[in-house]
């Protein structure tokens, strides 16, 4: 078969959001209500095309808004931000649970500056429709056509005389 | 490599020393315990309150001749004590203290299986005896313990149904409103109970049966050998208490105040382990039939029935755990 | 007989006066049945408090599992240019590494289809060293 395609790295170069993960799990609700639209942009066209060089363009559009998202934290809200994740950082396992009070400030922070709402419980997991102007694509699984339809059969089709010969217990 | 020495070596080895340690202390506290209860004083010559005499006794142990008997079969008598030390001191690594050694995922089923190993560290002593005392007290402590893990396991579905993971660590967040006891209290007494037969102790310490089988399965162990099997013991009922302690009074594995929480934990421990030396002043030996009647026609059907009613209720109210 | 100096020691007249050998037990505490309510009581607000506990684990555990709905388009784009990038990367090295065989396809797929195959963790990794794969594969798992 022919070598797959493979874009070169200069087409994959992107700014990538290198930050840790107590820093991802800090902002992911609000990460996930502001970038929802590329996201979900993105996800779509992952589960439609079923090929990860097709959606590059819509990944890099993932990352512009991330690495937006994180700039206007830092510009905005940089401490109770720090604060927030630091405590995460430092709870076993990342839970949520354990920084009520410091993710309470940066709410706050981020509603006052920003405008920001946090996401509700739930609001996140809901099945959602995106609207996209992007073609849907045609045979994404590359399947071979379906084989012809066997042709219907001529003649007169009667039982057979004398039963079925795959077994024996027919009379 | 420092690490990994570290890791896989220094690690598992101090936990072994402190276990050991620990052990070693509650030979002593029993002893202390017992005499209190008795009005007379227990060691206290050796040291300061008799601190040493524990050490004094090991020394004396290990120093006295092992007898080896000459009809014996000689490499299943030295290694079943050998074994039965090595398996009471593995069962610690998945242990929450409040960091374990291996964060097992499973580790509570690892607990039991390896609890069940130590049933043929006594069977193939007793039977590598070649003495029919040996042989008749090893197939009664058998078959008390495999019926005790039955209710066992049982019991500890139960709390599992409440906890929603086999993890251990997931009790001490499962338990940070309530604490199990509260919740499931006649399955509390019962684990209590069988973990007291499960460890051979009075009032179910029928292997030991001084009139009918001299001292049971170890009957032909002395010197080194016999300390094993004795480390082994106390280092299961030490164990089976900190089991207790976490599966049924657990507390906040606090994020940041890990320390308290090892002496929190340790402190249950003690509790527990006292009172099991106060059953053992307390109380007289069951008879055997009364010893398996009680597991297998009381507590079992008993356990079965809640089991049954915990799925209920938990269904039907919608107190299902978050299944990780 | 009658005669005898002999006082025999005799119960009195009409007999010992009753006493009480009955078995004692004085009542203290609590009745049995007080105390089978008070514990069915204990354990009917055990399953209640346990009950709410575990409602609110669920919503911990949804919250939780929300971070990871909305952080998972960033992971899968970042995921999707890393594989790219490795297997350019390994298409460069076999094109050096095999540029004395003759014959020799590079980038050559295995597979007898053009849909695209996401490349195993182990063919990702041939060409680097050993720990990177181990700890792209063990790295990041927080139990055994």
């Amino acid at each position: 078969m022919p070598a797959p395609e493979i874009p070169t790295l200069q087409e994959l170069k992107v700014d990538e959001v290198s930050v840790s993960s107590a820093v991802l799990k800090a902002a992911a609700h609000h990460y996930g209500s502001q970038c929802d639209k590329p996201n979900k942009e993105f996800m779509l066209c992952r589960w439609e095309e079923k090929d990860p060089r097709k959606c590059l363009e819509e990944g890099r559009k993932v990352n512009e808004c991330a690495v937006n998202f994180f700039r206007q934290i830092k510009g905005n809200c940089a401490e109770p931000f720090t604060e927030y994740w630091t405590c995460l950082d430092y709870s076993k396992l990342l839970e949520l649970r354990h920084c009520r009070k410091q993710q309470h400030a940066f709410d706050n922070c981020v509603l006052d500056k920003l405008g920001w709402k946090r996401p509700d419980l739930g609001e996140l997991s809901k099945v959602t429709k995106v609207s996209t102007s992007r073609a849907i694509p045609e045979n994404p699984y590359h399947s071979r056509p379906r084989p012809e339809p066997n042709p219907v059969i001529e003649g007169k089709l009667e039982p057979a005389k004398h039963g079925s010969r795959h077994f024996f217990w027919n009379w | 490599m420092s690490h990994q020495i570290l890791l896989y070596i220094i690690n598992p080895l101090l936990m072994a020393v402190f276990v050991l340690l620990a052990v070693a202390l509650l030979t002593l506290i029993e002893r202390k315990v017992l005499g209190y209860m008795q009005l007379r004083k227990g060691p206290n010559i050796v040291g300061p309150y008799g601190l040493v005499q524990p050490i004094a006794d090991g020394v004396k142990l290990f120093l006295k001749e092992p007898v080896w008997p000459s009809t014996s079969s000689p490499l299943l008598f030295l290694a079943m004590p050998t074994i039965a030390l090595a398996l009471a001191l593995i069962l610690w690594v998945p242990m929450p203290m409040p960091s374990p050694l291996a964060n097992l995922n499973l580790g509570l089923l690892f607990i039991l299986a390896f609890s069940s190993l130590a049933v043929y560290s006594i069977l193939g002593s007793g039977w590598a005896s070649n003495s029919k005392y040996a042989l008749i007290g090893a197939l009664r402590a058998v078959a008390q313990t495999i019926s005790y893990e039955v209710s066992l396991g049982l019991i500890l579905l139960n709390t599992i149904l409440f906890t929603g993971g086999f993890t251990l660590q997931v009790f001490s967040t499962a338990q940070e409103n309530t604490w199990l006891v509260f919740t499931m209290w006649p399955l509390a007494t019962m684990w209590y109970v069988s973990t007291l037969a499960e460890t051979n102790r009075a009032p179910f310490d029928l292997t030991e049966g001084e009139s009918e089988l001299v001292s049971g399965f170890n009957i032909e162990y002395s010197g080194g050998p016999f300390a094993l099997f004795f480390l082994a013991e106390y280092a299961n009922i030490i164990l089976m208490n900190m089991l207790s302690a976490i599966l049924f009074m657990s507390t906040n594995l606090l994020y940041n105040n890990l320390n308290n929480e090892t002496m929190v934990i340790m402190i249950k421990t003690t509790l527990l382990s006292m009172v099991f030396l106060w059953v053992r002043t307390s109380y007289p030996r069951f008879r055997y039939d009364q010893l398996m009647h009680l597991v297998w026609k009381n507590i079992l059907p008993i356990t079965m029935a809640f089991l049954m009613w915990h799925q209920a209720i938990l269904v039907s109210f919608a107190g299902l755990p978050p299944q990780i | 007989m009658s005669g005898s100096k002999v006082k025999q020691d005799m119960p009195p007249t009409g007999g010992y006066a009753p006493f009480d050998y009955k078995r004692n037990l004085p009542k203290r505490g609590l009745s049995g049945y007080s105390m089978f309510g008070i514990g069915i009581g204990v354990m009917l607000v055990g399953y209640w408090r346990m009950f709410n506990w575990n409602r609110e684990r669920r919503r911990f555990e949804m919250e939780e599992l929300e971070t990871r709905i909305a952080l998972m388009p960033l992971m899968q784009a970042e995921l999707d240019r890393s594989t790219l990038r490795m297997l350019r990367e390994n298409l460069e090295e076999e094109a050096i590494l095999m540029k004395d065989v003759p014959d020799w396809k590079v980038g050559e797929s295995v597979f007898h289809t053009d849909r695209w195959v996401t490349p195993l963790t182990e063919e990702l990794f041939n060409l680097r060293p050993r720990e990177e794969l181990l700890h792209q594969k063990y790295g990041f798992a927080w139990y055994v």
